[in-house]
């Protein structure tokens, strides 16, 4: 608990700082942050809130950028801390197979049962 | 005083509910089959009752009649009228009173509309829709009485949410209401065709009527409310995939099925059995949505006002009525002629259920997308997040093959058809789409491997709606539709691939360079509104030839202490210029977000042409 508050000390001294440099960097914070929730905001992403915790994670992904993270490894990293809830794209898992794959059979299944209903003579 | 009026008279509307259920089931037993003039009086006397309890709760919102309980939570001496008004609707309490009005107004409707049809029919539709009637009856008195007194009488109400004080959003909730009750009456027709079997062309041609002022409220209800997203909630989005979104999605995917369904079985008499189980599915899910939305399980920035103890009343009602339905299916399922002809493949039948099958897959998508991380989080107790990506994975590829469906389906004849020889001309219209999208892809790039086909099959269906427009003897109102839809796909398409965007912190007096404009942040303005403070930034936007003046706002309301951010837009045919702004703690900051939206207001024109479609097909007769 005590790290995550220095960290966000930090945060905030460079939210201070911080000059929002190239736009290429932040055309790539953008994109990043569009696939991640607010955690403290009714279902808004980072990008689009204005809160202080997207704020601060926005300064966060920035950094992670310029230390030549890519964006895997940038959202490893934010899974690891904050865990799966925050990432709007969930990854396939033992958890989350079935979120991918009921449609899908649903799909299969309807086209078999047009398939007999219809003659194809 | 005036707010007890609205209060007794929902009560004698209770008791008429109960009348008329237990009249109807004992002419029903009796056999007596007449829908008496009696039971016609008995709903007009409910529906004004109903009417007038609303028109109370309109007057206590006006007057800011503290003593009521709901208007002390959601209103404020100082709000303008227009929004004490629509205040009326944009709380809990209120929008089930209003839930009710259009429950009570659509069976009034449909008593008078269905006058031609069988009387058992008629009958039994009344009593299934008046159990709705009674749910929701018992629902409002018992767990969210508008009408609640609170003594002593309090000086000052708490005020509305001012995000919701908005001119679209003060007529979005009506809009879609009328959308998703609609499909009751669908429903409890469909239960009362399937007792009294008669499931058949002329059920057909009546229940469309219902089918499409539904399908055509829903559309615009949704619209609405995604426009009011756009320029409200300051993302610049139109359409995040957000659960109170899904949730009003679900019944239109589910509906448009529906029409096609009922289109085919008043022409052609098939599918029945699959029409009744659409029209039992629509209704849940219109049921289920409410329920998602008032219970407050759902995470979403559009739920405002939710109670989980109420959240377990309305789950009751939904299970007892699916479970009367699926029994009721089951059990009479007998009286449906069955219909042992087979479909040919070439035949606009097939195309029918061609559409329906990737209807219900968008359907499973985002069912499933909405309720899983709900599931999983109480039997595992792991929360995910399920977003756009998910979506987007999901259906894009399957939107594709649904589009090229979607051009031929309608021009293949009912019954069977051959497989006609494909002339030059159907190749060259393949062709153009090709070479358009080639050229575009050259010119901007892509860097989203699916866009590429998305594109040349949108244009696909966009060109062969265009062509079928000078056809002979076409049915105007669904080419407009299937027009409206390519428009749809592909104004989205195009605004998410150039969509430029630049958001950094400014001062007044800064200037900012961004592609080959300057953004001049020139001066801020403060003044006093009725119940709110209003900063209004002036910035420009200048480039070679011309500059372009925008002024958003933000506002700081008083009751209760809010802040939102207005954005300004400028729309042209070609792109929106979008420009918000926000208070950021160091001093003198501002986050500016300036965002160019190409073919913006195409989008919104879109789905505008697919509700056309709907009214037309309503005014014709029969064709």
């Amino acid at each position: 608990m005590n790290k995550m508050k220095i960290l966000l000390k930090l945060i905030i001294i460079f939210l201070i700082f911080q000059n929002f440099s190239s736009a290429e960097t932040s055309q790539k914070v953008d994109k990043i942050s569009k696939n991640l929730r607010c955690l403290i905001c009714q279902g808004q992403s980072v990008y689009d809130s204005q809160s202080d915790f997207a704020l601060s994670m926005k300064i966060l992904i920035q950094n992670k950028i310029d230390e030549g993270k890519n964006d895997e490894q940038i959202y490893d990293f934010l899974k690891n801390k904050y865990g799966e809830w925050i990432v709007y794209d969930p990854e396939i898992n033992k958890n989350t197979i079935l979120l991918w794959v009921l449609p899908l059979i649903l799909f299969v299944f309807g086209g078999i049962l047009i398939y007999r209903k219809v003659s194809i003579k | 005083m005036v707010n007890q009026l609205g209060n007794y008279s929902l009560y004698i509307a209770l008791l008429i509910s109960i009348f008329i259920i237990i009249k109807t089931s004992l002419s029903f037993r009796n056999s007596s089959n007449v829908l008496s003039g009696n039971i016609f009086s008995l709903i007009s006397v409910q529906s004004l009752m109903v009417i007038i309890s609303f028109l109370t709760l309109i007057y206590a919102f006006v007057t800011s009649d503290f003593s009521n309980e709901t208007v002390y939570n959601n209103s404020h001496t100082a709000k303008p009228l227009f929004y004490k008004i629509s205040g009326t609707w944009g709380n809990h309490e209120g929008s089930l009173l209003l839930w009710l009005l259009v429950l009570t107004i659509f069976l009034f409707l449909f008593v008078i509309d269905s006058k031609n049809l069988p009387q058992k029919y008629r009958i039994l539709t009344l009593f299934f829709q008046e159990i709705i009637i009674f749910g929701f009856l018992l629902f409002i008195l018992f767990t969210s009485n508008p009408f609640a007194n609170i003594f002593p009488i309090p000086s000052e109400g708490t005020g509305l949410n001012p995000i919701l004080q908005d001119p679209a959003l003060a007529i979005h909730p009506p809009i879609l209401y009328l959308g998703y009750v609609g499909t009751s009456i669908i429903f409890s027709s469909a239960l009362g065709a399937i007792i009294s079997g008669s499931i058949n062309k002329s059920w057909a041609s009546h229940i469309k009527r219902w089918v499409l002022i539904s399908w055509v409220f829903l559309s615009i209800g949704i619209l609405l409310g995604s426009i009011w997203a756009y320029y409200e909630l300051g993302w610049g989005g139109f359409w995040f995939w957000d659960p109170v979104e899904n949730v009003s999605l679900m019944p239109w995917l589910c509906l448009t099925a529906l029409l096609h369904t009922v289109f085919t079985l008043e022409k052609r008499g098939t599918f029945q059995s699959w029409a009744i189980i659409l029209s039992i599915t629509t209704f849940s899910l219109s049921m289920s949505g409410t329920f998602l939305v008032r219970s407050g399980i759902l995470n979403s920035i559009h739920t405002f006002a939710n109670d989980p103890s109420r959240g377990v009343f309305i789950l009751c009602f939904l299970f007892v009525l699916i479970f009367i339905s699926i029994f009721i299916y089951f059990f009479y399922q007998k009286t449906i002629t069955v219909d042992s002809t087979k479909t040919f493949l070439m035949s606009k039948e097939t195309a029918v259920l061609i559409n329906n099958l990737f209807m219900m897959f968008f359907l499973s998508v985002v069912l499933i997308g909405t309720v899983y991380p709900i599931f999983l989080e109480v039997i595992n107790n792991e929360k995910i997040s399920i977003g756009p990506p998910f979506y987007h994975k999901l259906i894009i590829p399957f939107l594709i093959p649904f589009l090229f469906f979607m051009a031929i389906g309608p021009n293949i004849k009912w019954i069977k058809d051959k497989m006609g020889k494909i002339n030059l001309k159907d190749i060259f219209i393949f062709i153009i789409p090709i070479v358009i999208s080639y050229i575009f892809v050259n010119k901007f790039g892509v860097s989203y491997l699916l866009s590429l086909p998305l594109f040349i099959f949108s244009l696909f269906l966009f060109f062969v709606t265009i062509r079928d427009f000078f056809g002979k003897n076409i049915n105007i109102s669904q080419k407009i539709s299937h027009f409206g839809f390519s428009l749809l796909i592909l104004s989205i398409l195009l605004n998410g691939v150039l969509a430029k965007e630049h958001s950094s912190n400014m001062r007044v007096g800064d200037e900012i360079k961004f592609l080959d404009k300057i953004i001049q942040f020139q001066n801020i303005e403060v003044i006093k509104k009725q119940n709110y403070q209003t900063l209004i930034g002036k910035f420009n936007i200048v480039d070679e030839n011309n500059s372009l003046s925008l002024k958003p706002e933000i506002r700081i309301y008083d009751q209760p202490q809010t802040i939102t951010s207005e954005a300004d837009i400028s729309s042209t045919i070609f792109a929106d210029n979008f420009l918000v702004f926000n208070i950021i703690k160091n001093d003198g900051f501002y986050n500016v977000r300036y965002q160019i939206k190409p073919f913006m207001i195409w989008i919104w024109i879109s789905v505008l042409l697919i509700s056309l479609g709907g009214i037309l097909s309503l005014k014709k007769k029969n064709v």
